[in-house]
């Protein structure tokens, strides 16, 4: 489905993705682990054409997207939720919501919106509210729904649990699940080892922006390295 | 001070308020979606002021058609300068100062076309409105009530499109998180030219507004984008309606400063004004609550 080849990217005279090479079938949940600055975002932000980059494809159903500006991509059938929601703050939850199918036939929104409401339920009682108003879960919320309304064959999620109680980082795993039952393959960043292969089918590993590991989520967890760094089990234990 | 001195200067003050509130507005827009300081802005003021004297005065049109045309010509040439003169540089990394440099070119640029195109003469159009109201004992020019009018309409409708049309959602939506618009598919481009246009249009509306009570000549916008810029700082950097409000604010202090000074403390009066607010409220006063 959606697929990174060799893709490299410059910040001016930085690099900082060295020939990353990702994909993410239909059906798919696929977390980016690493630590902070290993270039998760950057990774999602040249897939969603919001980073050029300097070498390499993006291809989506064997489409090439290089030509596609950021713009073009929500009509081929992705979405991003951006890191710490990025919402527009001063508008209302339905107007932030509806503005996620600004790349669709207008004529789809209604069914869009009654779609993501009914996967989102909690957010009926909230679309007069001022979005940000909203407290950190319910603004992940509007957030998710804003890029549903794309109605996207694949969602990106740069960060989705960032800053959220240990209750509404389950509730929105859940979502997660929700939304891949309905046929929308995942691909999401995160920092948190286990959070992020518990909750995907396979992962990849980023350290300083190459791709050190891929794996099932389970294979991923069961590693060594990763249980040494990212898990904290001491390697007389790992043994 | 008797109360028709009063009424003059709260008048006064409204209509020359409603033009930098009409150029300040402008300014804003721009500023508060594009993140770009246009230092040409004046000079659309000044094209827009020769256009109505050309279409009204040398053609003879009727001055609405005039006008009307006049205020789509100086909406494309904004439109026109964003995409040739502003848009490459934003593709840059580090196009701030690039841009802030583009525009005073422009800005000289335009000044020194207007002399050479139009001379160096001073002109004024000839009233669109004849006749004389009586306000509480004071009697004011038609001309000059129809400024406030007309300015508040046109700022009026622009309010309506920013807050109740698709196109002003999208404005909106690109002010606030310009990365978030560009990622729902909002063409963050086709935004910018427009805001220029609408901005562009404003300015030009002020131009027409004043040509009939002040002069026409090419220096003319660079006393307005000052203070312009000073109502964009008093607003709060980018609020369209903090513009509005500070613009008419703007305009009641100087009025109140003639009443009781020479006319040349106007300016002072003005600026340390601002620069009293910039003390008390470093972001204006209507900060936050931008577009």
């Amino acid at each position: 489905m959606l697929r990174l080849e060799g893709i490299d990217v410059h910040y001016g005279a930085t690099q900082v993705l060295w020939s990353v090479d990702m994909h993410v079938a239909q059906g798919e949940i696929v977390a980016i682990m690493g630590p902070n600055g290993s270039g998760k975002s950057t990774v999602l932000k040249a897939a969603m054409g919001l980073k050029a980059p300097s070498g390499g494809r993006v291809r989506l159903d064997g489409r090439e997207m290089q030509s596609a500006p950021a713009t073009e991509r929500p009509r081929h059938g992705m979405a991003i939720v951006l890191e710490r929601r990025r919402l527009f703050p001063r508008m209302s939850v339905h107007e932030n919501i509806v503005l996620g199918a600004y790349a669709r036939p207008a004529r789809e929104t209604r069914g869009s919106l009654d779609w993501v409401l009914g996967l989102l339920p909690d957010l009926r009682d909230h679309l007069d509210a001022t979005a940000g108003k909203l407290s950190g879960g319910q603004q992940q919320m509007v957030a998710i729904a804003r890029g549903l309304m794309a109605r996207p064959r694949v969602l990106l999620m740069d960060e989705p649990f960032l800053g959220l109680s240990p209750a509404m980082v389950r509730t929105v795993s859940a979502i997660m699940r929700t939304i891949n039952d309905e046929g929308v393959a995942i691909l999401f960043n995160e920092q948190n080892a286990k959070l992020s292969f518990a909750l995907s089918h396979r992962g990849y590993l980023l350290e300083s922006g190459r791709v050190i590991l891929s794996g099932s989520g389970q294979e991923m967890l069961d590693h060594p390295e990763v249980k040494r760094v990212y898990l904290g089990v001491r390697e007389e234990a790992v043994r | 001070m008797t109360a028709s001195l009063f009424l003059e200067m709260v008048i006064n003050g409204l209509i020359s308020g409603s033009i930098y509130a009409l150029v300040g507005s402008g300014i804003a827009l721009v500023y508060g979606t594009t993140r770009v300081l246009n230092f040409a802005h004046g000079e659309l003021l000044m094209i827009a002021g020769y256009l109505v004297l050309f279409f009204a005065v040398t053609l003879g049109w009727n001055v609405i058609l005039a006008s009307v045309v006049t205020l789509a010509l100086v909406g494309g040439i904004g439109a026109a300068i964003q995409r040739v003169t502003i848009a490459p540089l934003l593709a840059r990394e580090d196009w701030a100062f690039r841009v802030i440099a583009a525009t005073i070119g422009l800005s000289i640029l335009l000044q020194s076309g207007a002399q050479i195109v139009w001379g160096e003469q001073f002109r004024t159009l000839p009233y669109f409105f004849d006749g004389v109201v009586s306000l509480g004992g004071l009697r004011m020019p038609v001309q000059r009530l129809s400024i406030l009018v007309i300015a508040l309409a046109l700022m009026g409708l622009c309010a309506l499109v920013l807050y109740r049309t698709g196109l002003g959602r999208i404005v909106r939506a690109t002010a606030q998180d310009a990365e978030a618009a560009l990622a729902v598919g909002i063409p963050a481009g086709l935004v910018h030219t427009s805001v220029f246009a609408i901005s562009a249009v404003l300015a030009g509306a002020g131009a027409i507004l004043l040509s009939p009570i002040l002069t026409v000549n090419p220096w003319m916008g660079v006393s307005f984008l000052l203070k312009g810029f000073a109502v964009v700082i008093l607003g709060g950097l980018g609020s369209f309606g903090g513009a509005v409000a500070a613009g008419f604010l703007l305009g009641l202090i100087e009025a109140a400063s003639v009443t009781v000074l020479p006319t040349e403390w106007r300016d002072v009066v003005a600026f340390t004004f601002l620069i009293a607010v910039i003390w008390v409220r470093p972001n204006g006063l209507f900060a936050g609550r931008e577009a």
